[in-house]
């Protein structure tokens, strides 16, 4: 099996220098305004003398199961086997259901451009340029204090639990990520409550079920939809013609009266 | 000194017509704007609302009210219900010319207008909007073909006429199939929103409660249409036809009431109705306005049998289960770090616009086209001229 990638955040380690914003837009080429990472929950909590202030670089989270994929018409959205959820430009029509989708709403649009520029879909990309040449997303690369951290889901998950475990009273006991949406390739520990960083509240189980289980249903509902239709229009048919076969003088008069 | 301008006799339309074109240029120079700088300078959308007035309008909105010609199709062909012929031919129209406005309006929303059809190739089975996108535009060919009779029949081509009318049947039976498909994948297009949208409208049962209020939508719509229609064109309301229409409303307004009240108790969120501030508020306005308005007015036959009573029972519905397609594409969801989102006037230019193409589509048609009945046409073409002023 191929290792699948996933980065951890660390929010206990976050300075808000935003050095990851800047790199991801060095990396990408996106102007800062349109870097794929903006902050998330920043500002000071609480009431003197206890305060406490988190931040949180908030970029696709890079789900197992992700909704953007399963929105996608065209099938823009893939979610490839190491771990980055990818999209192929060449694909999108530019319906923004994906942005819909989301329950974390990080898919953005190029708001700005017309048809011959073409408008796109931008997002995270878990920097897929840099993994082939075994580097890491250039986010991580470059943040000082190791609040993100890029390694195989699996450890870095086990890393996540140890980390807690080594410092009960540092963390809320509880990896965002892990099981939220069904699993996300981005995972995240953090001092304050996960809500306080700007991440939504996630069942465990991938948000697309329900969609997803109602289109499996379509075809043998338009199916047995059109079956029973047919059905009803032949024996409607039938009946009428029974009807004007048994009382022939009654219709001609009905008739005769509407006219 | 008064000014005289003397247009030229083929250019003296009524008033109205002129207003309409007006505002179809502003809106055709708009979209120009669009297509060349793109979405962001015409309107307020942005990356938390993707979709906005257009989506909620145009798209919700327009093929929800388009559903007269699909409840019309089936009563007329398939139950075979003959007396409600005189309303076969405008509902069908309404609902041709509701899916061309629909799909005019997501050209302009489209990233890439140009790749509509890559639908057709790229199939993502797990989309609902793919299901929808297929469906409308298989239903706007059956639309075409089911009101093809009706041009030929114009241009007095007898043959073509008949041969369509002969093999109408599988069509408007695929036609219902598509239409009740995609009026209810509309609303299993946010089922995927579970997370964000509001409790009050996110259900597993979105589905049937869009069709069956596409349903009150749509005979609520044939009632105002044939209301504004004989008004104008100053012909005969087929009151009594109305009022049969009218009849089954409270049915259909009363359907979706219990299944809203039995999936919000079953789900334990009967609550949601006081605790839940403005979205309380807008849920209540459209059960208020699309049910329970609707049951009380229509059942009583003096509100059916009069053409102003069956104009106000219908535009109450329409304004209620329209403000729920806006709750639930719109209003209802709920965004991260929400930097608010109100459709600016030039957005909105763009709809009006196509609304405006769309009334003067069906005002010709009208005029120049067998809609009515036979004989009633001849009646109405005399009597015709007469509107211009």
């Amino acid at each position: 099996m191929t290792k699948q990638y996933a980065y951890i955040f660390d929010a206990t380690r976050c300075i808000d220098c935003r050095a990851c914003m800047i790199a991801c837009s060095v990396e990408n080429n996106v102007e800062m305004g349109e870097s794929y990472i903006w902050l998330a929950g920043a500002g000071v909590m609480g009431e003197y003398p206890n305060l406490k202030r988190a931040s949180m670089p908030y970029h696709c989270m890079h789900c197992i199961e992700p909704d953007c994929a399963s929105a996608c018409p065209v099938g823009a959205w893939n979610k490839r086997e190491d771990g980055p959820v990818v999209y192929e430009a060449d694909k999108c029509i530019g319906c923004r259901y994906c942005m819909n989708a989301c329950p974390f709403q990080v898919p953005n649009f190029d708001w700005n451009k017309g048809v011959f520029e073409g408008a796109f879909i931008r997002k995270c990309t878990m920097c897929t340029q840099r993994l082939e040449v075994g580097q890491v997303p250039a986010c991580v690369h470059t943040c000082p204090t190791d609040a993100l951290k890029f390694g195989e889901r699996a450890d870095l998950i086990a890393e996540a639990h140890a980390r807690i475990d080594a410092n009960p009273e540092r963390y809320i006991n509880h990896v965002y990520g892990e099981f939220e949406n069904g699993g996300t390739s981005y995972l995240i520990l953090s001092h304050v409550p996960f809500s306080e960083l700007g991440l939504p509240e996630m069942p465990e189980t991938p948000v697309l079920e329900v969609s997803e289980a109602v289109m499996e249903g379509t075809i043998p509902f338009a199916l047995a939809w059109g079956t029973v239709l047919t059905g009803v229009a032949i024996g409607v048919n039938q009946m009428n013609k029974k009807k004007e076969a048994a009382a022939p003088v009654a219709a001609e008069k009905e008739t005769e009266a509407k006219s | 000194m008064k000014l005289r301008i003397n247009f030229h006799p083929a250019l003296r339309w009524p008033p109205i017509v002129w207003v309409l074109l007006t505002l179809m240029a502003i809106g055709f120079t708009v979209a120009m704007v669009r297509f060349a700088l793109g979405i962001g300078p015409i309107s307020n959308l942005n990356n938390a609302y993707g979709w906005g007035f257009w989506i909620s309008f145009d798209l919700f909105t327009g093929v929800a009210i388009s559903s007269g010609g699909f409840i019309m199709a089936g009563l007329v062909y398939i139950l075979q219900i003959k007396e409600l012929k005189p309303l076969l031919r405008p509902s069908v129209l309404t609902a041709f010319i509701g899916y061309l406005m629909v799909a005019i309006a997501l050209l302009v929303d489209l990233g890439h207008p140009e790749r509509i059809w890559y639908m057709l190739i790229y199939w993502n089975h797990t989309s609902v909007l793919l299901e929808i996108g297929i469906c409308v535009m298989s239903y706007l060919t059956v639309l075409a073909i089911e009101f093809a009779p009706v041009v030929f029949e114009g241009m007095k081509w007898e043959k073509p006429a008949h041969f369509v009318h002969k093999f109408i049947m599988p069509f408007v039976i695929f036609g219902v199939v598509l239409s009740t498909l995609h009026q209810s994948s509309l609303g299993s297009l946010l089922l995927i929103q579970m997370t964000k949208l509001h409790p009050l409208w996110w259900t597993p049962i979105l589905p049937v409660m869009f069709f069956t209020s596409a349903l009150s939508i749509g005979l609520s719509m044939i009632i105002f249409e044939s209301s504004l229609s004989s008004r104008y064109f100053k012909r005969g309301l087929e009151i009594h036809l109305l009022e049969k229409l009218a009849r089954a409303i409270p049915y259909t307004a009363g359907t979706y009431l219990v299944l809203k009240l039995a999936d919000l108790a079953f789900a334990g969120e009967l609550g949601l109705l006081f605790t839940s501030g403005t979205m309380s508020l807008l849920f209540w306005a459209e059960i208020l306005l699309g049910c329970i308005a609707p049951i009380v007015l229509f059942s009583m036959q003096k509100v059916r049998q009069s053409p102003n009573g069956l104009l106000a029972g219908a535009i109450i519905t329409l304004l209620g289960m329209i403000l729920n397609r806006f709750n639930v594409s719109w209003f209802g969801i709920a965004r991260l770090n929400d930097p608010g989102y109100a459709p600016s006037l030039v957005e909105m230019s763009i709809s009006v616009a196509i609304f405006s193409a769309g009334i003067l589509a069906f005002g010709l048609a009208a005029k120049y086209l067998p809609l009515f009945d036979a004989e009633e046409h001849t009646h109405n073409a005399v009597s015709a001229p007469a509107t211009g002023d």
